[in-house]
Formats: C-alpha cells, structure tokens, sequence
C-alpha cells in the first residue's frame, strides 16, 4: 500500500496554469468518483487558489499515476507538457510529509497562515462524504491534523500577524482590549482602507464613520457596510468620538496636525486615540505619536512589524521542520509495522469494503438526513470496524501463537502473497 | 495544627506559581488551568488555615510580623482571584503568583509561634483595622506590578517595537481598567483603616491622631491616591499618568507598612 501526492503550487506554476487546473467544490464530486470508479482506492482532493493537490493511495502506483493523468486530461483542457513542467509527484515518506508541510502553513506562499489547515480538513471533509477516503488515508489526515495541531501550539509560527489590515487589528486589541465596543473614522475611501475595513468590521465594531473630501464616496462605502457617511469638515469633531482613525487619503500634506490633536486630547479627557495611517504622502503629523495616550501608525510601520514577524516565522519553521520530521519517521514506522504483515493489510482492505458498501446501502435509504448526521454515521461505522479489528491486528504484531494466526487468516479467508487481488476485487465490487 | 496548614497553602501556591511561570514559555490552557486551581485550593487552605490559628490563639492573627505577611499574601490572593474572574487575565498570574509566594515564604523566617496577646491589642478593632488596612495595601501592590506591566506594553507600542500576539500582555484598556478599580477599592479600604485606626486609637490612648510615624506615612499615603482619584476624575489623568502615581503611592505604601514597622519605631512597632 503506497500513500502519493500529485499536484502542482504556487512554487512550481504560474496563477494561468494553477487556474486551469483548479478545481471547484461541485467538480470535486465528479472527480473523486471518476478516479473511484478508476480503480484509486482512497484519494482526497485539495483545490485552493495556490494549489491543486490529489492525494490518493494504491496498491500499484504506476498505474495509479495514470489514472489521474487520464482523469486530468478528460476534465481540463490541458497540454501533454504542462505535467512534466508544474506538477510534482511525491511517494510514501515524502508525500505524508508534503502534506504535514501543506497543512500546518509552511509550504504557503505567506509561511504560516492558518486557513489551508480549514482548507485541507474541508477537502478532507469532502472526500469523507463521497466515501473517497479509507484506512490509510484516514490515518493520514488525523495524523496530519494532529501535527498541524502540534506546531501551532509548540511554535510561534502562526503568532503574529503579516497583513497590514490584521496587524492594525491586533495593535487596536493591544490598546483596547475588545474592540466590539469601539468606535472607528475612515477618512479618505480607497481599497486599502475598504479592505482594513471589512477586517475591522468582523471585530464588530460599535460605529463607523466614513468621511471623505467626495461627500459621494463616503456615501457609497457607507451604503455596503453600513456606517455613517460625514463631511470632511467635521473630523475634528469626530475625533473627539472615535476610538480609532483610519486614514488614507491621497492628501500631499498631512490633514491632521500636532496642535489639533493635542486640543482634542484634552476634551477627550485623555481618552486613548490610535492612528493607523496607510496614505502615501502621510496623513497624520508623526509628531502625534509623542502624545500621551495618542498611538500612531503608519504604512513604513506596519510594513518594518510585518517584515519582523515574516522573519520571526522563518526562524520558527525550523523548529516545525524538526517536529515533522520526527513525526514523519513515528508515522513511516507505524505504516511499515503494518506493512510487514500483508494480513494486516489485508484484514483492513477487506473490513473497510465491507463498510463502505454496507456504508452506501444505508445512505441511500437515509435520504433526508442531513450531512452531519452522514458524517456521524460515517465516523460511527469506522469506530465499530476499528475496534473489532483491533485485537486481531495487535495479535498478529504480537506474533502470537501460529495457531491464532491462522484462525485470523480463515475468519478473513487470507489466502497468501496475492495481494494484487484485492485490488481487482476492488473493481469487480 | 495550623502551622501545618499554612505549611500545605504555601505548597499549593508554589506550585501554582511554577504552573503560572512554565505558562510563559509555552501557551498550554490545561497548565494554566492547573495554576489556577492550585491557586484556589492554596487560598482555602490558607483561609482555613487563619481561621483555625484565629481559633487557636483566641486573636485575629494579624499581630507580629509573620502573621502579618501570611495574611497580607492571603488578601493578594484573594483580589488578584477577584480581578481574574472579571478580566480572565492568566498573564497576571505569571507576576502575582511569585510575589504572592516570596511574600509568604517571607513570612516563615518570622517566629511562627502563638504569643500571649499584648493587652493594648485586645480590642474589637484589631480585626476591623488591621483587616481593612491590609486588604487596602494588598490591592495596591497589585496595581504597582499592574502599572508597570501597563508602562512595559505602553513603551512597546510607543516605540513600535511591539509584537502583538506574542508577548500574550493584557491591552493597555483592560490594564488600566484594572488599575482603576484598584484604586477605587483600595482608596475605600485605605480611608476605612485610617478611621477604624483613629477610632481605636481614641478608645486605648485618649486622642484620634497623635502624629506616630505610622499615622504620617498612612496619611501621605493617602494624599498621594487622593490626589490621583481627583485628577483622573476631574481632568482625565489616565495611562501612564495613573501609572506613574500608582507606582508612587506604593512605595509610600512600602514605607507605611514596612518600614515605618522596622525602622521607625513608634506605636505601630509591633508589627
């Protein structure tokens, strides 16, 4: 039994080609029962903007290698060179370990970022319910997830954000605490400060003001997200409201001095002020900052505390190389344990078959349960299987008494080396 | 039998306190959760422990040195429970569990034995004065290492050498927030332990106030934390200011209550 990954990234293809070769949520469907009805025993599908990857396992890799060529030049209008060009194909020790890399962030273009871990436990989720995955697989992705689960709890990877817009969130949580009750002014409306805006907007935001030198911009911005539109004369009034000031406007000169702030200030009581300044010429006088209770920001700061945590996160994945090396290895010596013994290999091939055709009998009477209660029944079914052929294998790992072992091999009519039938059986099912 | 008690506190806090500090390296919540009901248990049994020497020795336990430390740790643990259970600050506990603990091993190079009470103590207003006096002292010396964390993350983020997540601080908002409840609770302890004091000094030595090194620490004490109440009310001293003062007014703190007792002599040397 062979674990493999074939795809192509960001490091190895340009966006033409990873669009191409891109798979949507309704033709992952298609594509797993194509490969299933192929003959690929167990295969999960991960499609993001940065990457298309099929893992699958097989007894004959060759062959099964094929299979997903054919499949792919069926579905995708693409060129015989494009595979020897962008793809990679990985096997066993090296494929599981591409997918620990994949799934805790460190084979991402930003080193770190934590949606491909939701990413890769959706397709993972996918492929469960097409009933695409098996044994191996299975043991797989619980191991990658546990791993990923690891390196974020043992490293500082994931720790400090890189985007302008979260970096801004997360100092705003570092002067206030919760933001929910806060009040924020966005002054100058473009697509920086609308995409800040949108992050904020998710911290739940008490209000938002939107002033801009085009009264009709504000009033546009604040239509999509609900705030209040101001004139730009009446900052200096709202200043005096606000928790937080958002500013990008295309302004030559600074629109916000020393002087005003200092007098607005003093009818705030005080009350702590933060300028994130993304505009280029600045906005906001730097001399601000020298205020107490006045925190200031700008674009060359957020960009110096990105690039510190960029290099905060390389150091740290050096540490999360080691833990997946070691974990690579505890994994490749429980696969070869099992390896060892094609009774082993056999009893799971043969158990999981059962299941997953008795698994689909039983779907199709369940027609109006919803997918959780699929997915428990699922998962419900793979805990009896498992348990009831656990004693059995660690009987045999055991190398228990011979006399036990062939009882084992009768009750799973265990004929021998020929593993390559179960396979064929598997096509004849 | 109490000593024993006090003995198994001090245990319970140690370990919450290494629980707190190896939170620090790595984010673990089981460890923290750990520490925390070390901590709990530690404070019960100390609480019980006091009661059992209140018992015992037929006094509050508030009268020589290391009785006063004990239970000076005791109402440190006892607010900082309190200020966990609003803010849900953990971070905390990796300052105040140590200092909490040094103070309390402190207290056991003291002579831990129950002596006769002196007959001036033996008055309804020991408890009532000494309790108050040192609930109010310990809640300021948790707005001291409040403030100065408060300063450290200020900085920080004043000169933008501030790595958000990582350091795992509290936000300035609720640092501050902490310390204003700090003083608005310890200015009402502090204020009632000077009049209980003054009361009880009227009934044993014939006057209110007689001027005792003690009496003018706790007065400048308390001027210093007027002072600070008025201004953040009335022209919005906040932050660093509050900060600032609340380091201030512990030292005077330091003085009233420790030195006053170990240097300067007077009426309060008992302690």
């Amino acid at each position: 039994m062979h674990i493999a990954v074939f795809g192509l990234n960001h490091n190895t293809a340009p966006i033409e080609i990873r669009e191409k070769l891109f798979i949507s949520e309704e033709n992952i469907h298609d594509v797993l029962n194509s490969i299933k009805t192929a003959g690929i025993r167990e295969a999960v599908i991960l499609s993001t903007c940065n990457r298309t990857e099929i893992y699958f396992c097989s007894d004959n890799q060759d062959k099964a290698l094929d299979i997903i060529n054919n499949m792919l030049f069926n579905y995708f209008n693409i060129k015989q060179d494009w595979i020897a060009d962008y793809t990679y194909c990985f096997q066993d020790e090296d494929a599981y370990k591409h997918l620990f890399l994949v799934a805790s962030g460190l084979d991402s273009m930003v080193i770190g970022e934590p949606q491909i871990l939701g990413q890769v436990k959706d397709a993972y989720r996918t492929a469960t319910l097409q009933n695409a995955t098996g044994f191996f697989l299975d043991k797989t992705f619980h191991k990658t997830f546990n791993v990923a689960k690891r390196i974020r709890t043992e490293t500082r990877i994931g720790y400090n954000p890189i985007s302008i817009s979260s970096m801004a969130i997360e100092l705003s949580k570092n002067i206030f605490g919760e933001l929910h009750k806060k009040k924020i002014l966005v002054i100058g409306v473009g697509e920086m400060s609308e995409i800040a805006l949108k992050y904020f907007k998710k911290e739940g935001l008490n209000e938002i003001f939107i002033a801009n030198r085009t009264f009709q911009h504000a009033q546009k911005l604040s239509e999509e997200i609900i705030g209040a539109p101001c004139p730009f004369q009446e900052i200096p009034e709202l200043l005096t409201k606000v928790d937080m000031v958002l500013s990008s406007t295309g302004s030559e000169k600074p629109i916000i001095d020393k002087t005003l702030v200092h007098a607005i200030m003093k009818k705030r009581k005080n009350k702590p002020l933060f300028f994130i300044d993304i505009a280029m010429p600045r906005d906001v006088d730097p001399g601000v900052n020298d205020i107490e209770n006045v925190y200031l920001y700008d674009i060359d700061d957020l960009k110096e505390l990105s690039q510190k945590h960029l290099s905060d996160r390389v150091k740290e994945s050096e540490k999360a190389m080691a833990i997946i090396e070691e974990e690579k290895s505890g994994f490749t010596a429980w696969l070869k344990r099992l390896d060892v013994n094609p009774l082993i290999t056999h009893i799971i091939g043969t158990v999981d078959r059962t299941r997953e055709k008795e698994l689909r009998k039983i779907t199709q009477k369940l027609k109006n349960a919803d997918e959780d209660t699929l997915k428990l029944v699922d998962i419900l079914t793979k805990n009896i299987v498992n348990k009831l052929i656990h004693p059995h294998i660690s009987m045999i790992k055991d190398n228990e008494d011979p006399v036990v072992v062939d009882i084992i091999k009768k009750i799973f009519s265990f004929e021998g080396e020929d593993e390559n039938k179960m396979d064929s059986g598997n096509e004849r099912e | 039998m109490n000593i024993y008690l006090f003995y198994i506190a001090l245990f319970f806090y140690i370990i919450s306190t290494i629980s707190y500090l190896f939170c620090l390296t790595v984010s673990r919540k089981i460890i923290e959760k750990l520490g925390h009901n070390f901590l709990l248990t530690g404070f019960f049994i100390h609480l019980l422990a006091t009661f059992v020497r209140y018992f015992e020795a037929g006094y509050t336990p508030v009268t020589n040195a290391y009785e006063s430390l004990s239970f000076f740790s005791l109402c440190i643990a006892c607010f900082f429970l309190y200020i966990k259970r609003i803010y849900k600050m953990e971070m905390l506990g990796s300052i105040f569990l140590p200092v909490l603990t040094i103070i309390f091993i402190i207290a056991f190079a003291f002579p831990t034995e129950i002596k006769p009470l002196s007959p001036i103590l033996n008055s309804w207003w020991l408890p009532v004065h000494a309790i108050f006096s040192f609930i109010g002292c310990a809640v300021f010396l948790i707005s001291f290492f409040v403030s100065i964390v408060y300063l450290i993350v200020e900085k920080k983020i004043k000169k933008k050498r501030f790595s958000p997540a990582a350091a795992r601080f509290p936000s300035l908002g609720t640092l501050d927030s902490i310390n204003y409840r700090c003083i608005s609770y310890g200015f009402i302890f502090l204020t009632t332990g000077i009049i209980t004091g003054s009361i009880w000094a009227r009934t044993t030595w014939g006057s209110y106030w007689s001027w005792d090194p003690k009496e003018i620490w706790s007065l400048i004490t308390w001027i210093v934390y007027a002072i600070l109440i008025h201004n953040r009310l009335a022209i919005g001293w906040r932050g660093r200011r509050t900060a600032y003062m609340m380091i201030i007014g512990f030292f005077s703190i330091l003085i009233t209550f420790f030195g006053v007792s170990f240097f300067l002599g007077g009426q309060h040397s008992f302690i």
